[in-house]
């Protein structure tokens, strides 16, 4: 096939995600708004100054994370529902340690929050794995409903033991400074967790492409029948995949607890979980699509809640520009690997005629 | 008093998540996982709710619910049935779109109302003589039509699946596509006729939670009872008769739920109580052991190119 055909196809999930934001664009009218209009507005807010355009990978950092969750999973033919559940596990202990723990310096206490929440959801999402392999059960249903359990622990929690010392909202008090992750450009939000969030895609990447683990990973998501055949224990694959899956999302749960909120707020970031799947699916489940995925995503959320600020659109319009480009996108798959048919077919037809002249 | 009202809540609550687990148990065993379901719920709530209210007819409201879910349902069997993509990955793009959409649309019909808008919901129909017998008369006997169609659904449900030919053939879509469309049977046009009915019905359940009891529309008012009628159909065994066990155990949990969070009892965390039916479906999803998956469940049928 020529390059430039090649470079044109790999593209389209691009084109699909224009596709998905006319589409909204339609929705828009409803409210007598121009999309064009809001569209150009949107543009400008995000990248008006150095604030917004910092905040753009600040709100991508937790978004790369919960995507590279469900990515990396899938990559094992395993399907992580669950990653707003191992999300709000890693919140949990995160701010468990910066509260209990605020006289150790920020050296020692940021280590160990990346630790405490890596594995608290790492745990929580090793529970299904350990289900799956254990007793066969159906690892979409039980991650799916493992997310509801949490939220109600984490309801639990910050309703009791951990409430603010007001005891007013449940929420709990402000981390101690030496808790928070340093920015990277000052008076912004991005903070240093970014650069750690491209560095687990990255450690993704290495594990899934360049060790025996990831090799195996992708044996049992290939084809588990022979991957079984050849000798890899699929059930420590289970357990280990939602591991690491889990402690990506609870990753997640650092960025923003340290990163940007300092405090744990009951019920906040409700749909980072399956903004996750959308960009794992936008970026097509490799790390390096993952990273661009979800600084799009960024930018639709600081340009969209800029204009919601400031306009007659209400923020909903966010959550459908979303979910009309992963519809989209999804479209531009399926006519992707049309034409790539198409073209072969085409191929094997021109070699046919060149070695039998009579047909 | 208490356990009649307890009992009486559980058949109600059971009312939605028996109608959507015997849908999805007829979608599944053609083989197509609707998993938009818990979107198509929201969706119907939704419909349902606006329907009503602006004719202030109940009657239009069910039905705008059922042509909800029957036009999410023909765009989300486009994708699965005919373009082959990935149930689970266009199910979850469908169920985020749907929380989006349901608000939107909320703000272009009502604006943003000072007070929640509400409707009168469905009034319960009282069967005589019935009513009246001891413990079981209110909760059998004293609901809304929903609850009686549902009940009625079981049994039309489990007469269709395993006594008539149209069972057949949407069982055996199922467990053997090939032998299916060996006999000239179009495999992808019954699974998408099974995504449309699943998915009406489900819009149906959804109006249930707007217009059964509440008589309002709320962002979070499925809140994942779309995802535990999806569970009900697994643990039922893709049986109609399993689903009605599984249905009513839920709604048993819920009623209790509600009479606990409303009583003065409070040794036990309200969290846990709401918890409960997601713990149910985790420990009942490990403990059972033979499930009776349809063969083909989640894969496409891709007739053998030439």
């Amino acid at each position: 096939m020529k390059r430039s055909k090649k470079i044109a196809l790999s593209l389209f999930p691009v084109y699909s995600v224009f596709l998905g934001l006319i589409l909204s664009g339609l929705l828009m009218l409803l409210l007598d708004a121009n999309p064009l209009f809001v569209y150009k507005k949107m543009l400008i807010f995000a990248f008006r100054d150095a604030y917004n355009i910092a905040d753009i990978f600040a709100k991508a950092t937790p978004l790369m994370l919960t995507g590279l969750a469900f990515g990396f999973a899938f990559r094992a033919s395993l399907f992580n529902i669950g990653a707003q559940g191992q999300f709000y596990m890693g919140c949990l202990a995160t701010v468990t340690c910066s509260l209990f723990m605020n006289n150790f310096p920020a050296v020692i206490l940021l280590p160990l929050c990346v630790l405490a929440s890596g594995v608290a959801g790492g745990l929580w999402g090793s529970l299904v794995g350990y289900a799956k392999a254990k007793f066969n059960a159906n690892e979409f249903l039980i991650s799916m409903m493992s997310t509801y359990v949490a939220i109600a622990i984490m309801n639990y929690l910050i309703r009791g033991p951990l409430i603010e010392s007001k005891g007013e909202y449940p929420q709990t008090d402000v981390i101690a400074q030496s808790a928070w992750i340093p920015q990277i450009i000052p008076h912004t939000r991005l903070h240093w967790g970014f650069v750690l969030a491209v560095v687990i895609a990255a450690l993704a990447y290495f594990i899934l492409w360049k060790t025996t683990l990831g090799f195996k990973i992708r044996a049992v998501g290939m084809n588990r029948d022979s991957a079984r055949y050849a000798g890899i224990n699929e059930k420590r694959i289970f357990v280990e995949v939602f591991f690491i899956s889990g402690a990506f999302a609870g990753l997640a749960g650092f960025m923003e607890v340290n990163g940007i909120q300092h405090m744990l707020v009951q019920g906040f970031n409700p749909y980072l979980g399956a903004e996750g799947i959308g960009i794992a699916i936008l970026g097509n489940a490799h790390p390096l699509g993952i990273v661009f995925a979800a600084i799009l995503f960024g930018a639709l959320k600081v340009g969209g809640n800029l204009v919601v600020q400031t306009s007659s659109i209400p923020s909903s319009i966010i959550g459908i520009m979303e979910g009309l480009v992963m519809i989209s996108v999804i479209f531009s798959y399926f006519l992707r690997e049309r034409i790539l048919i198409r073209m072969e077919k085409k191929m094997l037809q021109a070699e046919d005629r060149k070695e039998d002249p009579r047909v | 008093m208490i356990v009649e009202g307890i009992l009486k809540g559980a058949v109600m609550m059971s009312t939605p998540l028996l109608i959507g687990a015997l849908a999805e148990v007829f979608v599944e065993r053609t083989g197509v996982m609707n998993i938009a379901i818990e979107g198509i719920f929201l969706i119907g709530a939704w419909a349902g709710f606006v329907g009503a209210y602006l004719t202030k007819s109940i009657g239009v409201g069910l039905v705008c619910s059922v042509v909800a879910g029957l036009v999410t349902g023909a765009i989300y069997g486009y994708f699965t049935v005919y373009l082959k993509q990935h149930q689970i990955v266009t199910g979850t793009a469908f169920n985020i779109l749907s929380v989006g959409l349901t608000l939107y649309l909320y703000r272009v019909f009502f604006g943003v109302p000072l007070l929640p808008l509400t409707v009168e919901p469905l009034s319960s129909i009282n069967i005589p003589l019935l009513s009246k017998i001891p413990v079981l008369g209110e909760a059998l006997f004293n609901q809304n039509i929903l609850t009686y169609l549902a009940f009625l659904f079981v049994g039309v449900g489990y007469w269709v699946l395993y006594h008539t030919r149209l069972g057949l053939v949407i069982r055996s879509t199922g467990a053997n596509p090939e032998a299916v469309d060996a006999a000239g049977i179009n495999v992808e046009k019954v699974r998408y006729w099974a995504v449309l009915f699943s998915s009406a019905m489900n819009g149906l359940a959804g109006a249930f939670y707007s217009l059964g009891f509440l008589g309002l529309f709320t962002e979070n008012i499925i809140g994942g009872r779309g995802w535990i009628a999806f569970a009900i159909c697994f643990l039922g065994n893709w049986n109609p008769l399993g689903v009605l066990a599984g249905a009513l155990v839920f709604g048993l949990a819920d009623a209790v739920a509600v009479s606990i969070q409303t009583s003065a009892f409070k040794a036990i965390p309200n969290e846990f109580i709401i918890a409960l039916p997601y713990i149910l479906t985790i420990v009942a999803t490990i403990a059972r052991k033979h499930f009776n998956v349809p063969a083909y469940l989640g894969t496409p049928y891709v007739k053998e190119r030439r």
